[in-house]
């Protein structure tokens, strides 16, 4: 038996109203990819299990005025391929490209990605990059975390017991931005990334970096985002000796391990190498924007 | 443990299963529904053998739990073969020894479907983009989509009608 | 009718597997309702010592039916196949069965097994060949080894004589020529040590077996395992003492194997759990265990010195083989023999000298895997080879069409190469990648070179095949064997050959194979030996149904039998009133009272049987020569474009050709796939596939997400794939064809090694060729350049 019982809450307050009940015993089951593994194989032990994809406008995929919607229930496949994000949030849709395969995307959602709260994950990159806020919402009523500081470590993040992530909120980005997510992996998107680094500028006329974001997958117990690098950015113009400077940056503030994937040093070395990339290429699709 | 109700059309025909639901697809499928024709590989969404589709999408069945499923329509390759023709995929799989010891097959034809039906066009690269979550270990890929290419292209209208 | 011998005939199996109904042996589960499911606790040490194994928990769970440990009674462990056996008071590698429980369903198993208290104290571990090579590394097999009993084989271990550490379980020796004087006649010497990675084959279908226990008390079963007859069957009724009228062993189509299958790790103690249990028992690994509990492959160790002279003619060869055999505590074959066997087959070295060893280590223990050892065991002559044209100023083709053997000449062991097409697969392989010109280069990160390399594989001869044919009453044809069929096709070639013979399309021939009650004995496929030794025994079969039926229908008609000419389903008669019959016509139609229903008979087929062995080897002499060590030689030639980035030390094989001299093709078509199977198995692990240990010494990446097998993503290009055939014909093989399957391995991983070094100047001295050991050898060299 890998959990007691299975619930399909229809409303919000519903759902509450059952995490609330089971506290830490439930397991809140959106696209199910990183979960059911981990149900097989015993590694949790939920006493309820609680599919969310029939709350209402959970999988909305919605570009407003001045910000994009997502539903934490969106589905990755669907955000990669939707047209209608390419204009400003095309780094959104990259980044949830570059999850795994088709078959995975298909059923795998951009609130689980975060919610699992792997280092590795991709598709939350792109929301780093784009200062996304999570809608997070509760026994105590809904709050809004900015998504760096959603995750606390590997596998944790801020939700409380009771409380399930609902949807992102992005805002859009100001005329002259540009942004990247390159996903370093050994097999491409079908593996676990080695390194992922993100990047956004805001570029004034003359080409001055108004704005950066530099975020890190992999490489430390929870994405992080490279400040010093990012700092180092701001108020300048790009020059190669810049771009060295700040792939040091980057490389200098990470802490990765050692594991099956990858040794410490490679991974340092390689947040070198494409944050270099995604610095370059950003600021390419910032001139173009 | 309680066990649900699920409702679920499998290869255009409509089941009421009463089953728990810490189940997976692949194994109502396998071992309630009895179509071993979806395979167990690696089970934990890896391998792409268990590929069947929902609502016409490629997904991994085996780390899809029932509920997931419930009210959807699920294709598997039991659910290509017509009474006068093989599936266009399938023949076309046969005539280009796409084959070899056909443990991933069925996999591999419910993507190539998923992959034709969203892009009739599709170019070598959009194929090699939507296959590699399949993995093969005989065959090498080539013949698998040389395949897919010779469908794509309505070599098999005729004989195997539409995809 | 044309012959079908040469032709693309279709699988005769395609039809069931791409349409799901195909049965393989994990399918079979749904048939037993009461079928009873097993769980291993499994060793997370590499190397502990039991401390406390309490069961009692567990057996006291409801539905809990059996749990068995090291101290089952009645039992000798060291008989078991090495994979399979339990853990008594030491486990040996990280993976090794501790207890083994069977329960009425797979969720009490698991349970079962959380419910066991056991507890572990850490041994010091030897995961890798130089750890355990050291003379005072801790022992992995028992001190008392060379008292131990022969395990599973039948064949004689070769015990080692001067073991320098208490893990070398056996060796072998040969020197042909005298090697140190040639070494002082050599006018240039290369020299270089090698290594290659430890693997898992990785069958998509997991290793699993159903066994069920029979009203008489017999045992049936079904598995994806090797070998029905030679392996299975002989090694539960050996192993558990039972007779052979109880056991049958039926393999229905089996989810890939390459060689990793022809250990019968699940078979026997599943047969075990039936017969103690009187249950249908169920043994399924998940893909972890195929990992950790299954065998790998067995790494090698080379050092190699080749010495020639200024035109490239190599004169001598000194080469150190170690096998990297795992905890292979009852050794049977490993000496360092089938690994080195490579080195002999392909290059003319009249002076020659091996010195082969294997080590045991704390690791999972190693058995056959496509090649048996020959891609681990020539990547090091083959870069030393690329090593000296490049230091001779010489193309990587010239030098090898100098210095590999030509057909009629003798290896370095004495024998008679006869069939060989290795010169003509390198050139059109040379020809398709464009191999001694330069690609292109651009600015990038990503630099372009090319490469190539040969590779040869000894058939080892390993006893009888036999098929029997049934001519039916109604003129269609059932073929009955034993061999494998783990995807390569055999079925459809044999198939293909008994349509030949009786002149009929390959659509009248059924096979029925693998069934221990109804196909005759075949020892298994291994070695790429199916094609030639159940193929000349299903000639055979046919050729004595033939014969059988030309002597009834020249009876009919009053005729000598050689004037009877048999085409399918008509008999050509020579001299008669009649000349062309309709055989079936000739069967006399049967009812319940008809008398003297002696002849052709409706209902009664011409039987014919067949049974084909190879001769056997000569023992070699003090110096390990012999004329007949191996049977006959596989060869096979691969070119290949690369990009490495210099960045990353990625490794893309962006063009490849591979041709493979198979003897004469019997169906092209098939060997196409194998081809292209071949490259792409063995880019995975060239490039990629290697066990990643933790501190405990278990596999990190005991799954298909870290392990990295090759995707679509990894092979080039659809019109980048070339596949070759350059037949020469085998005299003994039938119709001239040999097998092939095992070549095509070998000469990718160096050829990929050749074309890094074009690419980035680096030389490769193992694989797998991971990204970072390339970035690292790429930084090294960088370094060394800004010293200068």
């Amino acid at each position: 038996m890998r959990f007691d019982k299975y619930f399909e809450p229809t409303t919000v307050e519903e759902c509450c109203s059952i995490l609330k009940e089971y506290g830490s015993d439930a397991k809140i089951l959106a696209g199910g990819t990183d979960v059911v593994p981990r149900l097989k194989n015993k590694i949790w032990r939920p006493k309820a299990v609680v599919g969310i994809s029939k709350l209402p406008d959970i999988d909305t995929i919605a570009v407003q005025k001045d910000h994009l919607v997502l539903g934490a229930g969106a589905r990755l496949r669907k955000i990669s391929l939707e047209k209608s994000l390419e204009k400003d949030y095309k780094v959104i849709m990259e980044a949830a490209g570059n999850v795994s395969s088709m078959q995975i995307r298909n059923i795998a959602t951009i609130g689980g990605n975060a919610c699992n709260a792997s280092p590795s994950a991709d598709a939350i990159q792109g929301l780093i990059t784009m200062d996304a806020i999570a809608v997070i919402t509760g026994p105590e009523g809904t709050r809004e975390v900015a998504i760096a500081d959603f995750f606390t470590g590997p596998g944790t993040t801020v939700l409380n017991t009771g409380e399930f992530l609902l949807q992102f909120k992005v805002p859009a980005p100001k005329p002259g931005t540009g942004a990247i997510y390159k996903k370093f992996a050994i097999r491409g998107d079908t593996d676990i990334s080695i390194v992922g680094v993100g990047c956004r500028l805001t570029l004034q006329i003359d080409g001055t970096i108004e704005d950066a974001r530099i975020s890190l997958a992999a490489v430390a117990p929870k994405p992080i985002r490279a400040i010093e690098a990012e700092m180092l950015l701001i108020g300048k113009k790009l020059t190669t000796e810049l771009i060295e400077q700040v792939g040091e940056a980057a490389a200098n503030s990470c802490s990765p391990i050692t594991d099956q994937r990858a040794t410490a040093e490679y991974r340092k070395e390689m947040i070198r190498v494409w944050t270099r990339h995604a610095v370059e290429e950003a600021e390419l699709r910032a001139k173009s924007s | 443990m309680e066990r649900m109700e699920i409702k679920l059309t499998v290869n255009g025909r409509n089941h009421t299963l009463s089953v728990r639901p810490d189940r997976t697809l692949l194994e109502i499928l396998r071992e309630e529904l009895n179509l071993i024709g979806t395979k167990k590989g690696c089970d934990d969404s890896n391998c792409g053998v268990c590929t069947v589709l929902m609502d016409g999408l490629a997904v991994k069945s085996c780390t899809i739990l029932i509920p997931q499923a419930n009210g959807h329509s699920i294709t598997t390759i039991e659910g290509l073969e017509k009474e006068e023709s093989l599936h266009p995929l399938q023949q076309s799989f046969i005539d280009h020894f796409a084959v070899q010891c056909g443990f991933c097959t069925p996999g591999m034809i419910l993507t190539a479907k998923a992959i034709l039906d969203e892009n009739p066009t599709a170019t070598e690269e959009d194929i090699r983009e939507g296959l590699h979550g399949n993995i093969c270990r005989c065959i090498g890929y080539k013949k698998v989509v040389e395949s897919i290419e010779a469908v794509r292209d309505g070599k098999y209208k005729e004989s195997c009608g539409e995809v | 009718m044309e012959g079908l011998i040469g032709k693309g005939e279709l699988r005769i199996d395609a039809y069931d597997k791409v349409t799901g109904k195909g049965l393989f042996a994990s399918d079979y589960g749904n048939q037993f309702p009461n079928l009873a499911h097993m769980k291993a606790l499994r060793s997370p040490y590499a190397h502990a010592l039991i401390k406390k194994l309490d069961i009692s928990k567990a057996s006291a769970l409801d539905g809990v039916i059996y749990i068995m440990t090291g101290y089952e009674p009645g039992l000798d462990w060291d008989q078991f196949p090495k994979a399979s056996i339990i853990a008594k008071d030491e486990t040996l590698w990280a993976g090794q069965i501790v207890a083994l429980v069977c329960a009425e369903t797979l969720e009490i198993a698991e349970r079962a097994v959380e419910l066991i208290e056991v507890e572990f104290e850490k041994l010091p571990a030897v995961l890798d060949y130089y750890a355990a090579i050291d003379p005072n590394a801790a022992s992995v097999i028992d001190p008392e080894y060379e008292t131990r009993p022969l395990g599973f084989s039948d064949r004689p271990g070769d015990r080692a004589s001067n073991r320098v550490s208490p893990n070398v379980v056996g060796e072998f020796k040969m020197h042909a020529g005298d090697v140190p004087s040639a070494m002082e006649e050599a006018e240039i010497i290369v020299e270089g040590e090698f290594w290659t990675g430890k693997k898992t084959a990785s069958p998509m279908e997991c290793a699993n077996a159903i066994c069920r226990y029979d009203s008489d008390g017999g045992i049936t079963m079904w598995s994806n395992g090797a070998g029905v007859h030679g392996v299975i069957k002989q090694g539960i009724c050996r192993i558990l003492k039972i007779k052979e009228s109880m056991v049958r062993i039926i393999q229905p189509y089996m989810g890939g194997s390459f060689g990793s299958r022809l250990n019968p790790y699940v078979e026997v103690i599943t047969a075990l759990m039936c017969l103690r249990t009187k249950k249908t028992v169920s043994f399924q690994f998940n893909r972890e265990e195929v990992f950790t509990g299954a065998p790998s492959n067995w790494p090698c160790i080379t050092k190699v010195k080749l010495g020639a002279k200024k035109d490239g003619t190599i004169i001598v060869n000194d080469y150190y083989l170690a096998e990297e055999i795992g905890a292979c505590v009852n050794n049977t074959f490993f000496s360092g023999r089938l690994s080195s066997s490579g080195a002999v087959p392909v290059y003319r070295f009249p002076n020659l000298r091996m010195d082969t060893c294997a080590v045991a280590t704390n690791t999972v223990p190693a058995a056959e895997y496509r090649g048996l050892g020959c891609p681990e065991g020539e990547f090091g002559i083959e870069c030393l080879v690329n090593q000296l044209a490049d230091e001779l100023g010489m193309s990587p083709v010239e030098i090898r069409m100098k210095n590999i053997i030509d057909k009629g000449e003798r290896d370095a062991f004495g024998e008679l190469i006869t069939s060989i097409g290795l010169k003509e697969c390198l050139q059109s392989v040379a020809d398709a990648i464009k191999v001694e010109e330069m690609p292109d280069q651009d600015a990038g990160a990503w630099k372009k070179g090319r490469g190539c390399a040969v590779g040869g594989k000894q058939n080892t001869p390993l006893g009888r095949s036999e098929a029997e044919v049934w001519y039916n009453s109604d003129g269609s044809i059932q073929l009955f064997i034993s061999c494998d069929e783990n995807g390569m096709g055999a079925t459809t070639a044999l198939a293909q050959i008994a349509a030949h013979e009786f002149q009929v399309p390959i659509s009248e021939v059924k096979v029925t194979k693998g069934d221990t009650a109804i196909t005759p004995y075949d020892n298994y496929s291994a070695s790429s030996r199916t094609t030639y030794n159940t193929g000349n025994a299903v000639i055979l079969a046919c050729e004595e149904a033939i014969s059988k039926l030309k002597i009834e229908v020249a009876r009919v008609y009053g005729l000598h039998p050689s004037k009877v000419e048999i085409k399918g389903r008509k008999a050509i008669l020579v001299g008669s009133h009649v000349q062309e019959v309709d055989i079936p016509s000739l069967f006399a139609p049967t009812s319940m009272f008809t008398q003297g229903n002696w002849g052709l008979q409706k209902g009664t087929p011409v039987i014919g049987h067949g049974l084909f062995c190879p001769a056997p080897i000569h023992q070699w002499d003090e110096n390990g020569l012999s004329d007949r060590v191996w049977n006959w030689f596989q060869y096979s030639a691969a070119a290949v474009e690369v990009a490495v980035n210099e960045e990353t030390g990625q490794v893309k094989v962006l063009k490849i050709a591979s041709s493979a001299d198979t003897g004469n093709p019997i169906n092209p078509k098939l060997v196409e796939g194998q081809i292209e199977g071949g490259i792409h198995m063995a880019i995975g692990f060239s490039i990629n596939e290697e066990h990643v240990f933790d501190g405990n010494g278990k596999i990190a990446n005991a799954n298909l997400s870290d392990y990295r097998l090759p995707t679509i993503l990894d092979m080039p290009t659809n019109e980048n794939v070339h596949a070759f055939i350059n037949p020469d014909p085998l005299p003994d093989g039938p119709y001239g064809a040999k097998g092939m399957a095992e070549s095509i391995t070998i000469p990718v991983g160096p050829a990929i090694a050749h074309a890094i070094y074009k690419a980035v100047g680096v030389r490769v001295t193992g694989y797998p060729m991971t990204a970072e050991r390339i970035l690292a050898l790429i930084n090294e060299k960088k370094a060394k350049e800004a010293a200068k």
